[in-house]
Formats: C-alpha cells, sequence, structure tokens
C-alpha cells in the first residue's frame, strides 16, 4: 500500500487540520503572532498545491492522479484515499487561492482571534480533503467536518441575526449532507463486493431503480449546498450574516463543493439516471437564475445582494451539466472558478466597505466614491465581471454555458429556444440589480451626517493587494480562458463522453414513456438521439 | 482425588479471577476504611482504581480463554463478556476519577461510596457473562440494589432521595416482572435454568407453548429494557437522572447500560434463538420508540443532566440498531459503539460535574459564556457533545457510520434512515450547548459563569478530575480517527464468540433480507 512517492495530498489536508490544532499552544500576547501564523500555514499551503499543480499534475491523463491508499477502517472497507484529476485540480488551487486571501483579509479579526484562526485553518482542511477524497466515506466525512466550524465561524462573528443564520445553515446542510451518506452506502453494498472507492463505484452496474435513488441522494444534498432552487433560502442569511473573510470563503468555495460533486457523483457515478433528471436540472438552473436575480433586485442589504446573485449565478452551473455537451461541462466548470473568485472579491470589498461605514443598508450609503476611490474603482470592477463583461472570466463562462446548451443535441430545438431565451434575461437583470447596486452604494452626494466628522479611509495597501489578487486572475481568464481550461479539458471531455453514451441507450430502451412526457408537457426535451438498431 | 480434580475442572474458578480481583479491591476498601478511618480517604481511591486496573489486566489475560465456561457451565467468559466487563471496569474506574471531588463536596464518606460502587460493578460484571437463569437473576439484582443504593446517596438532598424511592420502586416492579418471565422459561423448558439448554428445549418443544414463550420474551424483554432505559421503559431515567448524585448518573447511564446489552445479547442469542423474528420485531419497536422519544424530547431541556438522560435513551435507540442488524458486524457495531461512547459520555459527565462543582447548577443555560473563563472545560465538553452528535472526526462519528453501515448491510434501511434523522436532530441540541458556551458575548454571561471562581487544580480530588477530562477529550478526539485497533477489538470479539457463529446462522435464515444481500464480507 506505501508508496515511497511522496504522500502530497495527505499532506494538503493534514497540514492545515495539524496547525489548527496546534493553534491554542502558539504564544499570542499582542494578537499578532496568530495572524502571522495563519497566513503563514496558508501560503505554504497555496504554494503546495501550485507546486503540484504545476509539475506533479499530468494534464492529458483522464484518471486521477497522485493516488495515495491507506488502509484505515478495512473492516468498514473504508480507505484513506486521495487522488486528483481534472476537475478537482482546478477548485483545489482554487480552495487554497481563496482561503488564504481570506486568511489575509481576516487581518484585523480581534473578537476571540485562537478560536477564529484554528476553525479557519480547520474549515481548509477540511475543504481540501472534499475536493481529494477518492473515497465515498472519506468525502462524507470531510464534507461534514466543514460543519462545525462554519458554524462557529457564522454564530461568533457574524452580524446581528449571525444565531438565526447559523442555526439555519447547520440544519439545512446537515439535513442535506445524511443523503450522501445513504445514497453513498446504496452504491456501496450495490453487487458483490462492498467498496467505497470511487473509481470503482463507476465500474459497477447499479440495477435502475438504485441508481435513480442514489441520485436523488446525491442531489438533495449538492443541491442545497450549491444552492439550487428552492433549498437556496439558507444562503442569503448565512452569506448575509457572516464575516467577509467567512463569507470570501463559502461564497467562493463551499458553493463550488455542491457542484463538484454533482459531477463527480451525480455524473461520473450514475450516467444512465443523469438522464432521467438532467431536464429538470435545466429547468431549475433557469429558475436559479431568473429568480436569483429577482430577488437580488429586491435586495436592501448589500451583502444580501451579493448573495442573491450568487445564486442567480450558479444556475449556469446546473444548465452547463445538464447539456450533455463537453463545451457547456468545461463553462459550468470555468463557471465555478470565475464565480469563485468574482464572488470572494465582491464579499471581500463590501467587507471592506462594511469596516468603514458600520452599515450594509444601501439606502444608508450614499456617494462612497468620493470618499474611497479605490475600494470603488476595485468593486466597479469586480461588479463587471459579475455582470460578464465581455474581457471578463464571467462573460467566458457563462458564454460557453449557452454555447454548450445551443449545441446539445439531447434537447428538442423548442425547450433550447426557451431556456436561452429565459436564461439571457436573467443576464439582462444581472447587469440592472449590480449597477443599481453601484449607484446607490458609491455615485451620488454623500449623506450629510456621515461627512463631516466620518471622513472613511480609503482601502489600505493590504486590501487593494487581496481584491488585485482575485482581479487578476478573473481578467487573465477573460482574456485567455485556457488558462483555466487546459487543466480540465481532457477530464471535461471523458465525462461528456460518457454521460453522453449513455444517452442513445436510453432512447432505445424506453422510447415510449418519453413521447408521453412531451405530449403531457410541450416544453420537456424531448430526446432526439436516433435509436440504435 | 479424583473426584476434587474433577471438580476444580467443573468449577474453572479462573474464569473469574477479575470478578475476584474486583471483590478483594471492595474487601480492602472497607477494611482499610474500618481500620485507618478518613485519613485514608485521600489515598483509597487510588487503591480502587488500582484494584480496577488489575482487573482490567486480569481480562485481558483472559481474552481467547479456551476453556471459558465455569461453575458448571452458569458462567461464561467469553471473549464477548470480556469486553463487556472491559467496559464496565475502565467505566467505573473513570467514575471514581470524578466523584472524589464530588463526594468530599457533598460531606459524605467516600470509602463507602467507593464500596457501593465496586459493587455494583461486580454485579454488572458478573451479569455480562452470566450464562444461567439463577446466576442472572442474582447479579441483576447485585446491580440493582447497588444501583438504588447510590443514587440515594447524598441523603441530605431531597432529589436523590426522591430519585432513590423512584428508582426503587420502578426498578422492584421491573425485576419482579423479569422474574416472572424468567420462571416462564423455567417451566417451559422442564426446568432448565443453562441458557443453552433452555434453548435446546424449547427448540424441541411443541407449539402450544408458543403463548407461553410469548410472555416469557415479553417480560424479560421488559426487565432488560429497564436497564438500558429504552422507550418505554425509560421513565425513571429523567428523574433518576437529575436527582442523583452526578457520578452515579455516569455509571447507570454506561457501566450499567452496558451490562444491560450484554444481557440482551446473551439471552436473546441463546435462550430466545428459537423466535429470533419475534424478539427483532420488538427491538425495532423499542429502537425506533427510543430514537425518536429521546431525541426530540432532548431538544426541549433546560437541565444538562436531564438532556443527558434523554440522550442517552437516544444512544441506546442506536446501539439496538446493531442487535437488531443480526450479523456479526452489527454485533461488533454495537460493541465498538459502546466502547467509544464509554470515552464521550463519560467525559461529558466528567465536564458536568466539574462546571456544577465550581458554580453549584445543572442548568444549560448558567453555562452561557463559559469560554472566556474557563477555555479547557469548554474545550472538552465541546468535544464530547459534539462526538455524542456524530460530528466528524470525532469518535461517535465513526460509532454511528459504523453501526449504520452494519444496519445497511444487514437491510434495516427504515431504521438507518430514522437513526441518521434522528441524529441530525440530535446535532441541534448537542451544539445548543456549545454554542452556549462559545458564542455568547461577555455581557450575555450568566452570573453563575460571572462569578466562576479561580481555576484551581490542586484542590483535593481535583487533580483526578482533571486527569479523567484530559484523557476522555483525547480519546474522544482521536479514537475516530484512530480506530482501527478499537475495531479490530470489537471485531474479534465477536467473531471468536461461539455465541454468534449460532446465533448468525440462525439469524441469515430467518431474516430473508439479510440472506438476499448476504456478502462475502459479513460471512
Amino acid at each position: 500500500m506505501f508508496t515511497t512517492q511522496v504522500p502530497w495530498l495527505t499532506t494538503l489536508i493534514l497540514l492545515p487540520l495539524v496547525a489548527a490544532f496546534a493553534v491554542p499552544l502558539i504564544p499570542d500576547k499582542d494578537g499578532k503572532t496568530l495572524r502571522w501564523y495563519g497566513l503563514g500555514v496558508g501560503l505554504v499551503e497555496l504554494a503546495l498545491t501550485v507546486y503540484l499543480a504545476a509539475t506533479q499534475f499530468d494534464r492529458t491523463a483522464v484518471g486521477f492522479q497522485l493516488s495515495e491508499t491507506y488502509a484505515w477502517l478495512p473492516q468498514l472497507g473504508v480507505n484513506w484515499s486521495v487522488a486528483v484529476d481534472g476537475i478537482s485540480l482546478p477548485l483545489l488551487v482554487l480552495t487554497a487561492f481563496v482561503n488564504t486571501l481570506a486568511l489575509m483579509a481576516a487581518w484585523r479579526v480581534s473578537h476571540k482571534p485562537r478560536l477564529f484562526y484554528g476553525l479557519m485553518l480547520a474549515l481548509y482542511g477540511a475543504q481540501m480533503g472534499v475536493f481529494v477524497a477518492k473515497d465515498l466515506l472519506l468525502f462524507f466525512t470531510m464534507w461534514e467536518l466543514e460543519l462545525v466550524p462554519v458554524y462557529l465561524l457564522i454564530s461568533i462573528w457574524g452580524g446581528p441575526k449571525r444565531l438565526y443564520a447559523a442555526t439555519k445553515f447547520i440544519l439545512y446542510t446537515a439535513l442535506a449532507s445524511l443523503f450522501i451518506l445513504v445514497a453513498g452506502l446504496g452504491l456501496a453494498f450495490s453487487g458483490d463486493r462492498i467498496t467505497f472507492d470511487l473509481a470503482e463505484l463507476g465500474l459497477k452496474e447499479y440495477p435502475a431503480a438504485l441508481e435513480l435513488f442514489a441520485y436523488v441522494g446525491f442531489l438533495i444534498a449538492f443541491a442545497v449546498k450549491l444552492p439550487m432552487f428552492p433549498v437556496h433560502t439558507w444562503l442569503p442569511d448565512a452569506h448575509g450574516e457572516a464575516s467577509a473573510p467567512v463569507s470570501m470563503v463559502l461564497a467562493g468555495i463551499l458553493l463550488k463543493m455542491g457542484g463538484y460533486g454533482l459531477i463527480r457523483m451525480n455524473m461520473e457515478l450514475l450516467p444512465n439516471a443523469h438522464i432521467h433528471f438532467a431536464p429538470v436540472l435545466v429547468v431549475l438552473g433557469v429558475v436559479n437564475i431568473v429568480y436569483g436575480a429577482f430577488a437580488a433586485f429586491g435586495q436592501t442589504n448589500l451583502k444580501r445582494r451579493l448573495a442573491y446573485s450568487s445564486v442567480s449565478h450558479m444556475g449556469f452551473v446546473l444548465i452547463g451539466l445538464a447539456s450533455f455537451t463537453e463545451v457547456g461541462l468545461n463553462g459550468a466548470m470555468l463557471q465555478m472558478l470565475s464565480h469563485g473568485l468574482i464572488a470572494a472579491a465582491l464579499f471581500f470589498l463590501a467587507g471592506a466597505a462594511y469596516d468603514r461605514t458600520h452599515t450594509l443598508m444601501m439606502d444608508e450609503m450614499s456617494g462612497l466614491a468620493q470618499q474611497m476611490p479605490k475600494i470603488f474603482a476595485l468593486f466597479t470592477v469586480a461588479a463587471m465581471a459579475s455582470l460578464a463583461l465581455p474581457g471578463m472570466s464571467g462573460f467566458v463562462s457563462e458564454l460557453t454555458v449557452f454555447l454548450g446548451m445551443a449545441n446539445s443535441d439531447a434537447y428538442s430545438l423548442s425547450f433550447k429556444t426557451v431556456i436561452v431565451f429565459l436564461s439571457a434575461v436573467g443576464l439582462i437583470l444581472t447587469p440592472i440589480y449590480l449597477l443599481s447596486m453601484l449607484r446607490e452604494v458609491f455615485y451620488g452626494e454623500a449623506k450629510a451626517e456621515t461627512t463631516p466628522d466620518h471622513w472613511f479611509s480609503d482601502a489600505n495597501p493590504r486590501e487593494v493587494f487581496i481584491a488585485v489578487c482575485f482581479l487578476l486572475p478573473i481578467i487573465g481568464i477573460g482574456l485567455y480562458p485556457k488558462l483555466a481550461m487546459t487543466s480540465y479539458d481532457t477530464k471535461t471531455v471523458h465525462i461528456a463522453q460518457k454521460v453522453g453514451a449513455a444517452l442513445p441507450i436510453f432512447a432505445t430502451v424506453e422510447p415510449q414513456e418519453m413521447t408521453a412526457e412531451r405530449d403531457l408537457f410541450p416544453l420537456t426535451p424531448a430526446l432526439i438521439a436516433p435509436p440504435l438498431d | 482425588m479424583d473426584l476434587s480434580n474433577d471438580l476444580a475442572a467443573q468449577l474453572n474458578a479462573g474464569a473469574i479471577l477479575p470478578e475476584g480481583l474486583v471483590i478483594v479491591t471492595l474487601m480492602a476498601v472497607l477494611v482499610i476504611d474500618l481500620i485507618v478511618g478518613r485519613k485514608a480517604s485521600s489515598w483509597l481511591p487510588y487503591v480502587a482504581i488500582a484494584g480496577l486496573f488489575a482487573t482490567v489486566a486480569a481480562l485481558v489475560l483472559q481474552w481467547d480463554n479456551p476453556n471459558p465456561l465455569a461453575f458448571f457451565d452458569s458462567f461464561n467468559s467469553d471473549d464477548l463478556s470480556v469486553i463487556f466487563r472491559g467496559i464496565i471496569a475502565l467505566s467505573t474506574v473513570i467514575t471514581i476519577l470524578m466523584s472524589i471531588r464530588y463526594i468530599e463536596q457533598s460531606g459524605t464518606s467516600l470509602a463507602e461510596f467507593m464500596a457501593i460502587m465496586l459493587t455494583a460493578t461486580l454485579g454488572a460484571m458478573f451479569l455480562s457473562g452470566a450464562n444461567d437463569l439463577v446466576m442472572i437473576f442474582v447479579s441483576l439484582e447485585t446491580l440493582s440494589i447497588s444501583s438504588y443504593l447510590m443514587t440515594g446517596y447524598t441523603k441530605r438532598d431531597p432529589r436523590s432521595n426522591e430519585a432513590a424511592l423512584k428508582y426503587l420502586l420502578i426498578g422492584a416492579a421491573s425485576s419482579a416482572i423479569f422474574l416472572y418471565g424468567v420462571s416462564l422459561l423455567y417451566g417451559l423448558s422442564g426446568g432448565e435454568t443453562n441458557l443453552a439448554q433452555i434453548a435446546a428445549q424449547l427448540a424441541q418443544g411443541d407449539s402450544d407453548q408458543a403463548l407461553g414463550l410469548a410472555i416469557a420474551l415479553v417480560f424479560s424483554i421488559a426487565g432488560i429494557a429497564f436497564k438500558i432505559s429504552a422507550v418505554p421503559f425509560h421513565q425513571w431515567t429523567p428523574d433518576v437522572y437529575e436527582g442523583s448524585p452526578t457520578p452515579v448518573v455516569a455509571f447507570l447511564s454506561v457501566g450499567s447500560k452496558a451490562a444491560g446489552f450484554a444481557l440482551a445479547l446473551r439471552m436473546l442469542l441463546t435462550a430466545f434463538e428459537s423466535v429470533t423474528v419475534e424478539w427483532h420485531f420488538i427491538f425495532t419497536a423499542l429502537a425506533i420508540l427510543s430514537m425518536i422519544l429521546g431525541n426530540v424530547v432532548a431538544l426541549a431541556q433546560t437541565s444538562m443532566k436531564r438532556m443527558l438522560a434523554y440522550s442517552s435513551i437516544a444512544q441506546a435507540g442506536f446501539v439496538m440498531l446493531g442487535m437488531i442488524a443480526g450479523t456479526e458486524a452489527g454485533y461488533a457495531s454495537m460493541v465498538f459503539y459502546l466502547l467509544i461512547y464509554l470515552f464521550m459520555n463519560l467525559g461529558a459527565f466528567t465536564c458536568v460535574i466539574l462546571f456544577s462543582l465550581r458554580t453549584g447548577t445543572d442548568q444549560i443555560s448558567d453555562y452561557a459564556g463559559l469560554y472566556q473563563k474557563d477555555a479547557l472545560l469548554t474545550l472538552a465538553l465541546s468535544i464530547c457533545l459534539l462526538s455524542l452528535g456524530g460530528i466528524p472526526p470525532m469518535a461517535g462519528f465513526f460509532g454511528k457510520i459504523y453501526l449504520f453501515w452494519a444496519g445497511w448491510q444487514a437491510g434495516l434501511y427504515g431504521l438507518v434512515l430514522l437513526g441518521l434523522v434522528t441524529s441530525v436532530i440530535s446535532i441541534y441540541y448537542y451544539i445548543r450547548v456549545v454554542k452556549m458556551m462559545v458564542v455568547k458575548e461577555p455581557q450575555e454571561m450568566s452570573d453563575a459563569v460571572q462569578n466562576y471562581p479561580p481555576i484551581r487544580w490542586n484542590l483535593t480530588g481535583m487533580r483526578p478530575l482533571q486527569v479523567g477530562i484530559v484523557f476522555s477529550l483525547i480519546t474522544t478526539s482521536l479514537a475516530g480517527i484512530l480506530s482501527n485497533p478499537l475495531l479490530t477489538l470489537a471485531n474479534n470479539s465477536i467473531t471468536q464468540t461461539d455465541l454468534f457463529h449460532v446465533a448468525n446462522a440462525a439469524a441469515v435464515e430467518t431474516v430473508a433480507q439479510v440472506a438476499e444481500d448476504a456478502d462475502p464480507v459479513a460471512q
């Protein structure tokens, strides 16, 4: 079992976790050692991840790489088994990037700093674990491991309604993540061999009923995390109440765990069931986009508006996943990466503005541009990226999703037209709510009561640095998308083929059922793939 | 000469060496207290602890005993009983660690308390290996009567008196019911008291015994369910837990419960083997009720001890899941969970004792803001409670995973699903306490915490308490990740016990789904 190769991925998981447990032992008299400690661990982790991605990772390979397997609980068939492939590696780099910057953004935390840094580091390790786990129970463990740190991070350092938001978060997520375990047990015990290894589970053949059941289980868990309408309601509360560094991690990484899970479990393990549910995903994706945009428009709280914009943007991921094309899947991946950067940047800047104005209500802020021109400029660039301005990553990813959907041969033309049209409506709404946000917060006359006594200071170099760190890759990917795409292209093509391969088989097996559905609901997609002879 | 050799072989007295050591310790504690008096109270607990460690060492030597039956088959020292006796002895060790300061502060005699505690341990240990109806009843009563005495030990406290009276009345009634069931069993089997003989007699019995057997089964289960406080035989639990001295509660919730489970396994798997389907059915009902009622009612509790009482009811429900699974993995998951439960539950009780020693209260709301005053206590209590709630990477998570794993393997999909949902409910009430301690701002601190005394570990009996807390903190946080040795231990205790080979075959035959999903690992 033991290889002479360096256990890179295990190190990536354990380094932040061990560092988190060591936090109580760090001498910290003036409250400054800890933040350097946290940042140092984050930077080492980031450096390791980038080193792995740059030198150890083979972009042309399809399967799992850098695998490490150690017997952990052989009685249960559970191994400590970690590996990366094309879809986990970019997200791994994103995780290290966002978390390290979040640790830097948390420079000013003075309330219970010891607990804060301990929890942030534990959360860091758990996220890394989710993306590298190759064993379903290890995945579940890491998935659950992140619950309590997030709960405490929201409920101690959050806004006025933090307790409500934190409780809502933990109940939603804990209840939903049970279904990962249930579905996982169902898959593991199917067939003649108990295994939780994802690669082996992918090779098993499942009975149709079990596959549908497991798909629904995974979907519930990941839909809550993503979040998908109608189980998104925890998100505006959690993101709105959490402090800026925590919001950055929540919006930047935790949502992506849902999308990653959908690709890893639902599409890779259960391609046959994916065909049944893909239309549902598309429809809910559109609902996400349009509903999220309208709801964002109705918010007066800055962070809640950004939170709903996350709901809206994650809808594109759903559409991309369900498009049955590699272009669409590529778009979904890129949208996750791009949204991870953009949302983290926006939440960070919203936090920076909040630090100065001490309010998140947009009607109480006005004319901030005069007083903080740097924050205004950075905020504007991030908002432009979010509304998919050409040249920014958001534009490329959303365009790719549209292309994928439009080129998909799995859906009928009328269905595709309606979907693309409605998503385009959502795209028009995005600038409306983002620009009106900019107008309310930054333009206009400064509020009389705030001007004379409280002259807000502009962003300090640290804050500018963090924001620029986010904006550079956003523009870089926007101008040259291959920068990100090369890492996962091979893998997404493979998955799209695997899912696509299930398509004609399905069409021949149950053509009757599908026509009946088409008659009932004109909008339901008809599978027009030719029957196999 | 021949006769005496034969007798010695049949007695096989070495099998009860661990119990012998407990008796010696018990006598030593009593005699030393009698001779030296109160001066000995500073070191007497360590005598008891040393004795119990010797007991555990003797148990280790008993592992894989080739000749486990002793005293004319009335006591069985197989690996299953060894592991249960180990759990009980260890739970007593930790209970004594936490009781030194508590009893000191309550102004009662520590030596007498320990003597009763050791007697209860003795009863529980004998119960784990009892293989004969008379033996079962005698050891059950030894355990019960010393438990009644312990619950009423702080005799100046009216709540303790009330608890003792309630426990005594309900306990005596349940003993009587159990005895009645056992007597039916005795009659039905044609005058046998040995469990294996009873099973053999019942297997060839005619069908008109069915009603009698059903009553015997229900009555026996009622007696067992009282010990493991399964719903609907749980009514005594909250009141007794609330009123009794906290160390006693800790022992009742772990040691006494483990003995109950050992009794349940041995009795149901051998004597009631012919009615496996029926007892599975009854235990399914008990497990469902325990999981739902325990977890839901715990939500509404304001007293820490009452909350832990309902939580222990719910935990018993989870453990029953492994029993109902009826596979080797199921029994092993039970043993594994009890091992882990020992550390996390006793850890939680140690923390509760420490808190009430320093502030004199058990109300959950009084824990508000404790993090600012006592970080170690907050950390330990949080870890133990989160572990009870099944949050990774704590030990309880792995225990629950194994239980659900085994349940799913045996085809108990509904029960596993219910267990999962109720364990999410349980997270809510466990995390409520954590929230109370960690999240509250300094200005929201409770009066009890505001007047929190300076932390002094050098008072009499505080050092053992600290040892107990640190020990359970470390084991609870690490026993899950490094659970392989414990898992192996639990699995071996099952695979090396003859009891289960017979039982497993029967279970596979009767439970259709098990046969359907039978897989190479479980066989």
